[in-house]
């Protein structure tokens, strides 16, 4: 294969050619400050309308980085994010609860934030996973044009996986906090009221309800892809990231597989090991002079199982489950292009439907306008989702496998310890004891 | 140590070749020769060296040798033949005995056999081996007209002897349970150590699968490309040093295996013991029970049942003359019986006590020898522990980069 293909692409410019978000004393007042291009002007002027989805929900204007703004299209990288962050928050301490009906765990999320979006600096609510689940559909549906990121799987097959082991429930808060942690970060969706209602609601069952009751009033499905449209030509940046993602999730494919593979072998060189280890023990029983040293070379077996343990412990805690997630996010992904798709075929549709009346009309009727701001609007969210989740993506990665390449270290590092411990013990004279 | 062949004479076997030639029954064969280069050690640092020496031989030889020295010195703890064939491998190890590994592996076996041989006291004085060494035509006739086939113990003769002997040395029955012992830990402790091999080329070898699917990864990033394509090649340098590794472990299997092996010749020297004990038992059972008979005569009194009691009971008595012939013969045959019984009681306590302490000896240098193969074991792993930090830590400088 040849070198990465970058993406052609007619967005946003980088951050080289953009002045500095904090040469102006606050973000609101990025404007006029700043050298407008038309790609620019555009966001802006759909900012002024009155946007809303074809199912009629409105789309979130109220913060100051709604849908496709200028900060948006900023990259931020991680130290600006780190000196203006102003929303913080935690996943931890798992409670077990039971109940007749039924047991489950809750999490502690707490929060800590200066935004006056919210009434109070500091949160502590217990949620359980259905909450997040409830959480990610409302995102889902509310910021449609916006790549929402993966939740640890629902379902675990009762019987092969204990729901309320130790190592289960610590793997599945790590991907929990790392889901709001993501939303946290981002610009648009951690201004979501949902994401709100989340983090503060004493009751957040209630809300739902509430929530649901509003959906049944509509009487409307929620599905957002009105479907039966055929796309025409995807724009070239666009099926250059669904060709990425087809590939990237493959080769994360393979590597989930191959991390299995290797942890299937570790145990089973485990297995022949624990065998191992005591045989130089009962070896140590039948002499005189090599019984210590003996000994010896059987503890120091003994001590390099337990760090081969360790390690194939924490690739399955710590490594499967995000490559797992990375894989699941890939597939979110894919299903939000295939939306931008369903949008810019609708709006060909109508536009093309326009044309073939040919009747003289000055103007182009406010629903296929409509329909070319929905997909301008789309393009520009996606665009900047897509550059934000590379981004991230490429440090998720490479603190993973770094974390990778650390666990062996020290694995490695365990078992030199042990030998080293007895060369002294072997060579040892027994004139010397 | 005296001055033993090892401290005259340098011996290596140098080379191995493959050989085709005709059996005893005119049949094609293909063999392996060993060449066997002796030199010897020049006292003084006179300039030149002296000339090598070298003859061909092959295993079946060196075995001949070695039951030639196990009947002739049966006192002696005899050094062991590496495996005739190749036993305890795990699975890329190739069973076949034309394999160059394994012929490489029993090269050094073999050498290591003729130094063994050469610094024990007291086989290196024996002339038949250092014909083995110099002499290559008429050795083999050489060794067999020492007759000492005729002078080995049968197999069945010895397991008789091991079931019957009453009262054998404790000492050797000591030693007898030791070696039983011995062979048994040391086979379990190869056969586990194969499969520990057979797992963790495993292990190693599936880390090769990253490299490629990094490589393949890294054609569609940008900014990770390179981090990836750089860690994938430490992935594969680490897939490809599991060779290297396993194939030292070998040597360590191999130091063990001679211990094994040992431990039959220990047991041989055991065998030895209860058969020679058996021997004095039988011996001075028979001198008593010849006794009793000349009492008996000489008495008239029947004590034990004899069928020849019986019979002179039921078919008349004996002459007196034909009785005193009786008691003459087995008055000479006790006599004889007594100087045999002597000779064999001192047989037996010489035997004891140059078998003990080449006994002595053996288990130094076995303390010595274990001792040191557990280092460099140890050596083995700790250098096997910094590769693979070594490797790893490259891969996340790599992954640093990324």
């Amino acid at each position: 294969a040849g070198g990465p293909k970058p993406l052609p692409s007619s967005g946003p410019k980088s951050l080289r050619e953009m002045p500095h978000p904090l040469a102006t004393t606050s973000s609101e007042e990025m404007g006029p400050a700043l050298t407008p291009s038309p790609d620019l002007l555009l966001p802006r002027s759909i900012a002024d309308k009155d946007l809303s989805l074809p199912n009629g929900t409105p789309v979130d204007t109220s913060s100051p980085a709604s849908s496709s703004s200028l900060l948006n299209r900023l990259q931020l990288d991680d130290d600006f994010d780190g000196e203006t962050r102003d929303l913080f928050v935690t996943v931890d301490d798992p409670k077990k609860h039971v109940c007749t009906m039924e047991t489950y765990i809750t999490y502690r999320v707490t929060t800590k934030t200066t935004r006056a979006e919210f009434d109070l600096p500091e949160y502590s609510v217990r949620r359980r996973y259905q909450d997040f689940d409830w959480l990610r559909n409302k995102l889902e549906e509310s910021q449609p044009t916006h790549l929402i990121p993966p939740l640890p799987e629902k379902f675990v097959v009762k019987g092969v996986v204990d729901r309320f082991s130790e190592e289960f429930v610590e793997t599945r808060r790590k991907a929990l906090d790392k889901f709001l942690k993501r939303i946290t970060d981002h610009p648009v969706l951690s201004f979501n009221e949902h994401f709100n209602v989340f983090l503060t609601a004493k009751d957040l069952n209630a809300y739902k309800k509430q929530g649901m009751a509003l959906l049944s009033k509509m009487g409307e499905s929620v599905k957002y892809v009105t479907g039966g449209y055929k796309l025409r030509s995807r724009p070239l940046e666009f099926a250059a990231i669904g060709e990425y993602l087809d590939t990237f999730s493959l080769k994360l494919g393979t590597i989930d597989r191959i991390a299995q593979r290797i942890i299937k072998e570790q145990l089973e060189y485990l297995v022949e090991l624990r065998e191992y280890g005591p045989v130089y023990s009962t070896w140590g029983g039948l002499e005189v002079e090599l019984s210590e040293p003996l000994e010896g070379v059987s503890a120091c077996i003994g001590n390099c199982c337990t760090a081969l343990e360790e390690l194939s412990e924490e690739m399955t805690e710590d490594f499967l489950p995000v490559l797992r997630e990375y894989i699941l996010y890939s597939e979110s992904m894919k299903n939000v292009l295939k939306k931008r798709d369903q949008v810019q075929a609708e709006y060909e549709a109508k536009l093309e439907a326009v044309a073939l009346k040919k009747e003289d009309r000055p103007k182009v009727p406010t629903d296929v306008e409509k329909c070319q701001d929905r997909v301008e609007c789309f393009n520009a969210d996606l665009k900047a989702d897509m550059e934000r989740w590379q981004n991230n993506k490429r440090q998720d990665f490479r603190q993973l496998l770094m974390g990778m390449a650390d666990k062996n270290i020290q694995y490695y590092e365990k078992c030199l310890t042990a030998w080293e411990s007895i060369i002294p013990l072997l060579q040892d004279k027994p004139e010397t004891k | 140590m005296e001055d033993c062949l090892a401290k005259k004479m340098e011996i290596t076997v140098s080379e191995a070749e493959k050989r085709t030639g005709r059996n005893a029954m005119n049949m094609q064969e293909t063999y392996t020769a060993y060449l066997i280069e002796t030199r010897a050690v020049e006292t003084q640092s006179e300039g030149q060296c002296a000339p090598v020496d070298s003859l061909w031989r092959r295993y079946s030889e060196f075995e001949l040798l070695r039951n030639y020295l196990s009947v002739t010195y049966p006192h002696i703890v005899v050094p062991p033949l590496p495996e005739k064939r190749a036993d305890f491998v795990w699975h890329k190890l190739s069973a076949d005995n034309m394999d160059p590994d394994f012929v490489e592996r029993r090269r050094i076996g073999l050498e290591n056999f003729l130094l063994r041989v050469a610094s024990h006291p007291v086989l290196c004085q024996d002339k038949i081996f250092y014909s083995f060494l110099t002499q290559e035509a008429g050795w083999k006739e050489m060794v067999n007209e020492t007759g000492f086939q005729l002078k080995a113990d049968s197999r069945l003769k010895a397991l008789n002897a091991t079931f019957r002997v009453k009262n054998p040395d404790k000492r050797f029955t000591e030693l007898k349970h030791y070696s039983d012992e011995l062979q048994s830990v040391i086979s379990h402790l190869l056969r586990v150590r194969a499969r520990v091999a057979d797992r963790l080329y495993g292990v190693y070898k599936v880390h090769g699968n990253y490299g490629r699917v990094f490589s393949e990864w890294s054609a569609i990033e940008k900014e990770m490309g390179d981090g990836l394509q750089s860690a994938g090649h430490h992935m594969d340098v680490y897939a490809a040093s599991i060779d290297d590794i396993l194939e030292e472990e070998e040597h360590y299997a191999d130091q063990l295996k001679e211990y094994l092996f040992y431990a039959e010749a220990l047991r041989a020297v055991c065998r030895k013991h209860e058969l020679m004990q058996y021997d004095l038992e039988m011996a001075a059972q028979d001198l008593t029970t010849k006794k009793q008979q000349c009492e008996e005569l000489a008495t008239g009194t029947v004590r034990t049942f004899s069928l020849k009691g019986m019979t002179s009971k039921l078919f008349g008595q004996e002459t007196p003359e034909q009785r005193e012939a009786k008691i003459k013969v087995l008055e000479e045959q006790i006599q004889e019986g007594e100087e045999q019984l002597k000779s064999k009681n001192l047989e037996g306590r010489d035997f004891v006590k140059s078998a003990w302490a080449d006994i002595e000896r053996f288990k130094e240098q076995k303390n010595h020898d274990l001792k040191e193969a557990l280092i460099s074991y140890a050596v083995m792993q700790i250098s096997m522990c910094k590769k693979g930090i070594q490797v790893w830590t490259n891969a996340k400088e790599c992954f640093s980069k990324m």
